[in-house]
C-alpha cells in the first residue's frame, strides 16, 4: 500500500513530532508514505476559501496535481487539511466550467495539470479501513493493557458525510474507538464525546472566553462522567486546543488535574517501541510519566 | 426595523454562487442550536446571516463580523433539513464581504501567496531535527522555484488582480 503524506501546515511546523510518528508508525504497518513535494497549505478555510472561490480552488488542485503524478491517494491527519480537500474535490468534479478555469490556471502559469484523478483519504480511515485492527494489535510491543482512554472524533471527518465522511454514522463513529481498542486500552464513553474542540476557525480568536468555556464544558464532562487516563484525538489542531485548554482550565480550577494527550499515531508509535523523544516530545500537558508507565508495562 | 426601499433584492444572488439554494430556509434554527461558534460575543447565527441575504440587507451585512468567527466544523451543514448549507454561506458572505471591502480579506492569503504555508515550516529547524526528521518539509518550503510557479499562477486571479498591493514576492 502507498500513499502520499499531505503536511499542510501545522503539523510540521508546531508538532513535527507527530510528523515523525507517522513516519515510523506508518511503514510498520505496510504503508508506505510517499512525500508530496511541493504541495502547499491545503487551502485552511480562513484563507483562500473566505477571500476567492476560483483561487482556492487553484490552490487545491496545485495539491491534487501533485498527487496525481505520483498516483497516489493523498492521506491527511489534520482534519481541517481533510475536510478542505474533499469539499474543493467535490466542487471541481461538480461544476464543468469551474474546472476548466481551474484547469486552464494551472497548465498556463504553472504548467501543472489537474485530472480529476486526485484522491484525498483521512488517516483514521487508512488506520482503520485499509490496515486494520489485527494487523496494528500485532505490531506492538508495550500494549496499552488495563488503561482506559477517551476519544476525540475530528468533526471534520464526520460533516457533511455525504462528501466526508467514512463511518457507517456520523452520529455513531466508531473507528478511532476500535483504534484505540487495538492498543489495548478500554475506550470510555461520555456525554460530550461528539461536541467539537471548537479551536478551528475564527471561534477562539473572535471570542476567547465564549470558545473557553464551550471546551471547558466538554472538558469537565469528561473528567467527572470517567476515569480516562488519556485523550487520543487524529486531528493538529483537536489535539493543540485540548491540550491548550485543559491548561487553562488546570489555572482557572486547580480541582481540575489535566489529561495527556496524544495524536493517534504517536500513542502507536510509543505503543510501538519507538523512541518518546522522537514521536512524543512537545506539549503542554506533560505525557512523560505516562509514556514511562506504558513502556514499563510492557517489559 | 427594515427599510424595504433600501434592500438590495438581487443580493442573494450575488452571495450564494455555491450553495445549496438558500431560499428554502425556514428559520427553523438547527444550524444555530448544534453551533459552537453560537456560544461566541456576539454570537454567529446562520440563521440571521440567511435572512440578511434574503432581505437584500447589504449594509447589515457588510458591517456583520460574524461568518469569520466560524469553526468550519460542518455540524450545521450535516443538520440542516433543508439542505441549504450553512457552512458554505458562512464562506459566502465571507468572500462577499471580502470581494466589497479589501478590509476583510484574510492575510493568510498572503502569506500562502509568499511562502505557501500558513506556518513558518523552514524555521523550525531546529526543532524538527530535534525530533528526527529533515530541516525543511519537502513542502513548498523546499523547493524555490515551484513557489515562483505557484505564485505566476495566483497572479491570474481577481483576487491577486484586484488587490496587488497585498501580494509581494
Ligand atoms: S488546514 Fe491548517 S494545517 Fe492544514 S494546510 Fe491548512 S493551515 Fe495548514
Ligand atoms: S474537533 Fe475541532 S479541531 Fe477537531 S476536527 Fe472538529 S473542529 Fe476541527
Ligand atoms: S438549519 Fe437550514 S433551514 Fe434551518 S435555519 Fe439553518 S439554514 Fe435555515
Ligand atoms: S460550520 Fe460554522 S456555522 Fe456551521 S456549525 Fe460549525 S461553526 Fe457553526
Amino acid at each position: 500500500m502507498k500513499y502520499g503524506l499531505f503536511l499542510g501546515c501545522n503539523v510540521p511546523a508546531v508538532r513535527p513530532d507527530v510528523e515523525r510518528a507517522i513516519r515510523l508508525s506508518m511503514p510498520r504497518l505496510g504503508a508506505e508514505m510517499a512525500d508530496l513535494p511541493g504541495s502547499v497549505c491545503c487551502p485552511a478555510f480562513g484563507s483562500f476559501p473566505s477571500a476567492d472561490e476560483t483561487a482556492s480552488l487553484a490552490v487545491s488542485a496545485w495539491n491534487f496535481s501533485i498527487a496525481e503524478d505520483l498516483g497516489v491517494p493523498m492521506v491527511t491527519q489534520c482534519g481541517s487539511c481533510y475536510s478542505s480537500l474533499r469539499m474543493a474535490l467535490e466542487r471541481l468534479h461538480g461544476d464543468d466550467a469551474l474546472r476548466e478555469k481551474v484547469q486552464g490556471l494551472l497548465r498556463g502559469k504553472a504548467g501543472r495539470e489537474f485530472r480529476g484523478t486526485a484522491e484525498v483519504r483521512h488517516i483514521t480511515d487508512v488506520l482503520f479501513n485499509d490496515i486494520g485492527a489485527e494487523r496494528i494489535r500485532g505490531s506492538l510491543e508495550f500494549p496499552l493493557d488495563g488503561m482506559s482512554a477517551v476519544v476525540q472524533y475530528p468533526c471534520h471527518t464526520l460533516y457533511p458525510s455525504e462528501i466526508v465522511g467514512f463511518e457507517e454514522s456520523s452520529g455513531r463513529p466508531r473507528m478511532l474507538r476500535g483504534l484505540v481498542e487495538a492498543l489495548g486500552a478500554e475506550v470510555r464513553p461520555y456525554s460530550r464525546e461528539l461536541q467539537c474542540c471548537g479551536g478551528a476557525g475564527g471561534f477562539v480568536k473572535g471570542s476567547f472566553a465564549g470558545a473557553s468555556e464551550y471546551a471547558f464544558r466538554k472538558l469537565r464532562a469528561l473528567r467527572a462522567e470517567t476515569d480516562a487516563g488519556m485523550i487520543v484525538v487524529s486531528c493538529i489542531t483537536c489535539l493543540e486546543h485540548m491540550d491548550r485548554m485543559q491548561a487553562e482550565l488546570a489555572k482557572k480550577d486547580p480541582a481540575y488535574v489535566p489529561l495527556p494527550v496524544f495524536d493517534y499515531n504517536q500513542l502507536l508509535a510509543v505503543c510501538m517501541g519507538f523512541d518518546p523523544a522522537e514521536v512524543a516530545s512537545i506539549s503542554t500537558v506533560p505525557r512523560e510519566a505516562l509514556v514511562e508507565r506504558i513502556r514499563g508495562a510492557g517489559r | 426595523m427594515i427599510d424595504l426601499s433600501k434592500v438590495d433584492a438581487g443580493l442573494w444572488r450575488e452571495v450564494v454562487e455555491s450553495c445549496g439554494d438558500i431560499r428554502h430556509c425556514f428559520t427553523c434554527s438547527t444550524c444555530v442550536a448544534g453551533c459552537p461558534a453560537a456560544e461566541a460575543s456576539p454570537p454567529l447565527f446562520v440563521r440571521d446571516l440567511v435572512r440578511k441575504v434574503l432581505l437584500g440587507l447589504s449594509e447589515s451585512l457588510l458591517e456583520d463580523e460574524t461568518p469569520w468567527l466560524c469553526v468550519t466544523c460542518s455540524a450545521c451543514e450535516e443538520m440542516c433539513p433543508m439542505g441549504v448549507k450553512p457552512f458554505e454561506i458562512c464562506l459566502a458572505v465571507r468572500r462577499w464581504q471580502a470581494r466589497n471591502d479589501e478590509s476583510f480579506i484574510p492575510a493568510s492569503v498572503a502569506e500562502i501567496f509568499e511562502t505557501g504555508h500558513t506556518q513558518p515550516v523552514d524555521r523550525v529547524r531546529e526543532k524538527r531535527r530535534a525530533v528526527g526528521l529533515e530541516e525543511v518539509p519537502p513542502t513548498i518550503a523546499r523547493f524555490p522555484e515551484m513557489l515562483e510557479k505557484f505564485r505566476e499562477m495566483l497572479r491570474e486571479t481577481d483576487l491577486v488582480k484586484n488587490n496587488e498591493f497585498m501580494f509581494k514576492g
